[in-house]
């Protein structure tokens, strides 16, 4: 359009939106000419009144002029328009299988980038709702184990650590698992002791009822929106109930909203501040805006220091303090595999927005001719450009519209197939609204350009050469460049996303397979914890421990009862400095200890390769023995034999505090008595690190996880063994229960399950843009040469002569997009490494990529090439 | 001049008179092409104006409001670049069509 139509088309509709002011002025305009008229009359001797008869006689109908003139002031190019797009509609109804698969290339594209970039938004960018939740860090205190400890201070050191310059506010905090008490049974609840100032600190206000303030008693309660909708049925009446935790009353004051969901937690209630150094707190904060992390390291490690030394042993020796943003912590390696796959999508945006470009060219350049024709016959330059552009224009509001539902509906799916457990529970997955506008807006603007590009190439060029075309025998030798490189980076991206979804499938598959050297089938965990300062002697805790294990084994339907001291595998666990008893060791050897009570290992299915295992009574006697994994041997002891040997454990809890309980006599020094089948410690695909495996009395904590392997069913079982513990202590709690199949699949076999999916879908997606894009290129390659391939035919050509000509010319394409591709490939293995061990470089994954690619192109071409060899050349050179 | 006109006959005389006279309204157009034809057409007067708003439309002419000897408010039409262009064009079709219909009529 050139800019004078285009100006005249805006006036014409803003003429339209301001009608009374257009039609005041066009009567203005008559009335003038009217008064003019009669004046004439006048000074030639009428009388007035005969003077203005004869004026608007002469005029004639003014109402129906002034009509006739504000029509060709509005609405001439919505008629002319209106036919355009309804000629583009009768053109693309016509053409049914291109139609269709440029507004499916168009909604897929934008409805994937738009689906997904929304999911990163919400996870990555910006998940939490907390008040600048950019600058909330946590603290790591980096010794030179591999794993960093929290920061935990006392109460009079947080009150100085609150009040420190360049930090905008702090809260302490702590979690416990507590007993929900004064109902039928017992019930673990997860419960958040937030220091006083925490709900300001996080400045989201309150669902219903008020959050607790500095002004606050101890003894109110803050409950989560989803224990509130559990336990209470979201009923607002229970503000100002009671609530008992532990044997303790709280007033419930009010319900947080539903995206607060502060390290997950049932119930939030005031933590005391306590000047006992054993009584100690996890700390946030929340760094001046313009300060760096590594800014603040410096600022906050002399303060540090000197909290270390009024209490060493909450310290490690010689540490370095490291903040964490909240989002790393909530989301770890997951950012990573996002990243890839919102790159991977990028990729199917393009490959969308050029597999329509080549399907518009292919369809222009067969259309030449026929504009060619359609300029002799005097259509103007200006008409033919606007039909094409109606024509990319319904094309792409078809595509876009499509794609916008497609979007609305893939943030569903996806939302509900994220895995849990890789992104923070206080995210959103909403779509996002700029986002979608965004990638409509590039699709419609890519799918508007291709159809323009013939046309404008058509108006400009003289009728004889393209009309030419008609008349000539021998089209076009070659396919034009353009194609050329947009069919080689079709391929490209095919191949890359093709090896990616390989290698992640063969990630799946991995993880799927992995020895994990215990049998999840039939096997649950179900916390236990103690309320706070229940057994304070040692004894007496491990005793109580012990009664619970054998209580809950005689309950029929369970086949045996553990006690360990994490969760089960492959969770990991923090590690710990090992050395040998009479061997000069390095420092920085890191074995992964794991407390646990000898039935452990049968209940598991763990096997027991050489040696024995401890008995119950050296259990309870704080027997310094170990089992030690088949990784620690070979390690340790590749050609000697283990047992007997005596090696040092640094648990750095040696002291114990209020909650954690130390054997008498622990030095941490264990012998060897038996050696165990690896299984998974760090994830499912991540090597087995060495482990050793202690009686948990030897560090008794105030919470274990009790293993239970069961015969079947365990649904009704949860509920015998509250009242188990009930009948033992009615102080005591049970958490719920947990399946080994849950622990896998929240470690990682959803996280893997879903990449696969993901990018075997696009995958797939990229597979048929591509043949499609290298099949309408064929198509209509094949139309336009159909005279030539007719005469050669006649010539004597064999048929395979024409395959040859047919395939010719886009197979340098497919070759050179299968080295870009493979050369993209290496360029990328690098992202994947950082999460799949299966990297894409892997020649198998990568040559079948191809085999697959050349398949596919083989069999895209099939069809154009069968067309071609059917010709009648008869009826081919007389036809047109 | 008859009702229906030969096509774009009334677009051409609107155009000629405005290269004449530079800047006239309406009522003033209607005036000029009788006295120049010698009273030999005339316009008629209403259906000047849908052609004069369709030619704005097209950017052969401009209009701006002004006023008469008399004082009085109308509207000024002026051609601009693409109108004098366009002016061409018509001209010359018209001497085609002309040259065309007089062959027939002395030959016919």
């Amino acid at each position: 359009m050139n800019p004078m139509a285009f100006v005249s088309f805006v006036k014409r509709i803003f003429n339209l939106l301001t009608r009374v002011r257009v039609e005041r002025e066009i009567q203005a305009e008559i009335e003038a000419h009217i008064e003019l008229r009669v004046e004439d009359n006048i000074r030639a001797g009428m009388s007035p009144q005969e003077a203005r008869g004869d004026a608007r006689r002469r005029f004639g109908n003014s109402a129906l002029i002034q009509e006739r003139t504000f029509l060709e002031d509005s609405s001439l190019i919505f008629e002319r328009l209106g036919s355009d797009i309804r000629y583009a509609f009768r053109q693309l109804a016509a053409s049914p299988r291109f139609t269709m698969v440029a507004v499916a290339s168009l909604a897929f594209g934008i409805s994937g980038a738009s689906t997904l970039y929304s999911v990163i938004q919400a996870v990555l960018i910006d998940p939490f709702p907390y008040r600048s939740a950019d600058r909330i860090v946590h603290l790591h205190l980096y010794d030179q184990r591999a794993t960093p400890r929290d920061l935990l201070l006392t109460g009079p050191q947080f009150l100085k650590f609150e009040t420190f310059p360049d930090l905008e506010g702090a809260i302490a905090e702590d979690r416990f698992s507590e007993a929900l008490t004064g109902e039928d049974l017992p019930e673990q609840v997860q419960v958040g002791k937030l220091s006083l100032n925490a709900f300001q600190f996080f400045g989201v206000p309150a669902l219903i009822g008020r959050e607790f303030g500095p002004s606050d008693s101890q003894q109110v309660a803050v409950l989560s929106y989803r224990f509130w909708k559990k336990h209470y049925q979201g009923r607002s009446q229970i503000i100002g109930s009671s609530i008992q935790l532990d044997h303790q009353d709280y007033t419930i004051i009010g319900v947080a909203p539903r995206r607060f969901t502060w390290n997950d937690q049932d119930i939030y209630i005031p933590l005391p501040y306590s000047a006992d150094a054993r009584r100690i707190a996890g700390v946030y904060a929340r760094i001046g805006p313009g300060m760096t992390h590594p800014m603040m390291e410096r600022k906050l490690q002399p303060l540090l220091d000197g909290f270390a030394q009024e209490t060493p042993d909450n310290f490690p020796p010689k540490f370095k303090v490291h903040l964490v943003s909240l989002n790393e912590i909530a989301i770890g390696e997951f950012k990573n595999v996002l990243v890839i796959l919102f790159i991977a999508v990028s990729a199917l945006l393009l490959l969308a927005c050029v597999n329509v470009a080549i399907l518009l060219l292919a369809r222009g350049e067969a259309r030449q001719p026929e504009i060619a024709m359609r300029k002799a016959l005097g259509a103007s330059r200006l008409r033919i450009v606007g039909q094409l552009f109606a024509e990319g224009l319904a094309l792409s509001l078809a595509g876009g519209l499509l794609g916008i539902f497609a979007a609305v509906a893939g943030i569903h799916l996806v939302s509900r197939y994220l895995p849990r457990g890789t992104f923070p529970t206080e995210a959103e997955i909403a779509l996002n609204l700029p986002v979608l506008m965004f990638s409509a807006a590039i699709s419609v603007l890519s799918g508007i350009g291709a159809a323009l590009w013939p046309a404008l190439r058509a108006s400009r060029s003289p009728f004889r050469q393209e009309a030419g075309d008609i008349f000539r025998v021998v089209g076009q030798m070659h396919v034009r460049p353009d194609y050329m490189v947009f069919l080689a980076a079709q391929v490209a991206v095919t191949l890359v996303l093709l090896t990616a979804s390989a290698a992640a499938l063969r990630n799946l598959w991995q993880v799927l397979h992995a020895d994990l050297g215990y049998d999840p089938q039939n096997l649950i965990s179900v916390g236990l914890t103690l309320h706070d300062g229940a057994y304070p002697r040692w004894p007496d805790r491990v005793n109580y421990y012990e009664r619970v294990r054998r209580e809950i084994e005689s309950q029929p339907g369970v086949v045996s009862v553990a006690i360990a001291e994490g969760p089960l595998p492959p969770v990991m666990l923090d590690s710990a400095p090992f050395s040998i008893v009479g061997e000069k060791s390095d420092s920085n050897e890191q074995v992964l200890p794991l407390g646990v009570s000898p039935q452990y290992f049968a209940a598991m299915g763990i096997r027991l390769l050489r040696g024995r295992v401890w008995s119950d009574s050296e259990t309870v006697h704080a027997g310094h023995v170990a089992l030690i994994s088949e990784a620690t041997r070979r390690r340790y002891w590749p050609h000697s034999d283990a047992i007997g040997q005596t090696f040092v454990l640094n648990h750095g809890i040696m002291t114990g505090n209020v909650w954690t309980l130390v054997a008498p006599g622990n030095a941490g020094q264990y012998q060897v008595i038996g050696v165990v089948a690896d299984s998974p410690n760090q994830g499912l695909n991540e090597p087995v690190m060495p482990a050793v495996y202690l009686p948990y009395s030897m560090v008794a904590f105030d919470w274990f996880n009790l293993v239970i392997r069961i015969q079947a069913d365990s649904t009704t079982l949860l509920h015998a063994i509250r009242q188990k513990v009930y009948g033992i202590d009615s102080a005591q709690a049970v958490g719920d229960a947990t399946t080994a199949f849950d622990v896998l699949e929240e470690a990682s076999l959803g996280r893997e399950r879903f990449v696969a999916w993901l990018f075997t879908a696009f995958a797939f997606l990229a597979l048929a843009f591509s043949t499609f894009g290298l099949y309408s290129i064929l198509s209509y390659l094949v139309v336009r040469r159909k005279r030539e391939f007719g005469v050669r035919l006649a010539l004597g050509a064999q048929r395979r002569h024409i395959v040859r000509l047919v395939l010719s010319g886009t197979s340098l394409a497919i070759t050179a997009g299968i080295g870009i591709g493979i050369i993209a490939d290496f360029g990328c293995s690098f992202l994947f490494a950082q999460w799949a061990h299966g990297n894409t470089r892997d020649p198998l994954i990568l040559s079948a990529a191809i085999l697959l690619l050349t398949f596919i192109s083989l069999l895209a071409a099939f069809a154009p090439a069968r067309t071609a060899v059917s010709i009648d050349p008869i009826q081919a050179i007389r036809s047109e | 001049m008859a009702k229906n006109d030969l096509q774009g006959s009334l677009d051409l005389l609107v155009l000629k008179t405005l290269s004449q006279v530079g800047s006239l309204h309406g009522y003033g157009i209607v005036l000029h092409i009788e006295k120049a034809s010698n009273e030999l057409l005339s316009v008629e007067e209403g259906s000047l104006y849908p052609a004069l708003h369709r030619m704005e439309q097209s950017g052969w002419i401009k209009s701006e409001w002004g006023l008469t000897e008399t004082g009085r408010k109308a509207k000024y039409y002026r051609l601009t670049a693409s109108g004098r262009k366009q002016l061409e064009v018509a001209e010359r079709s018209f001497e085609h069509l002309v040259k065309g219909i007089q062959t027939i009529l002395r030959f016919a």
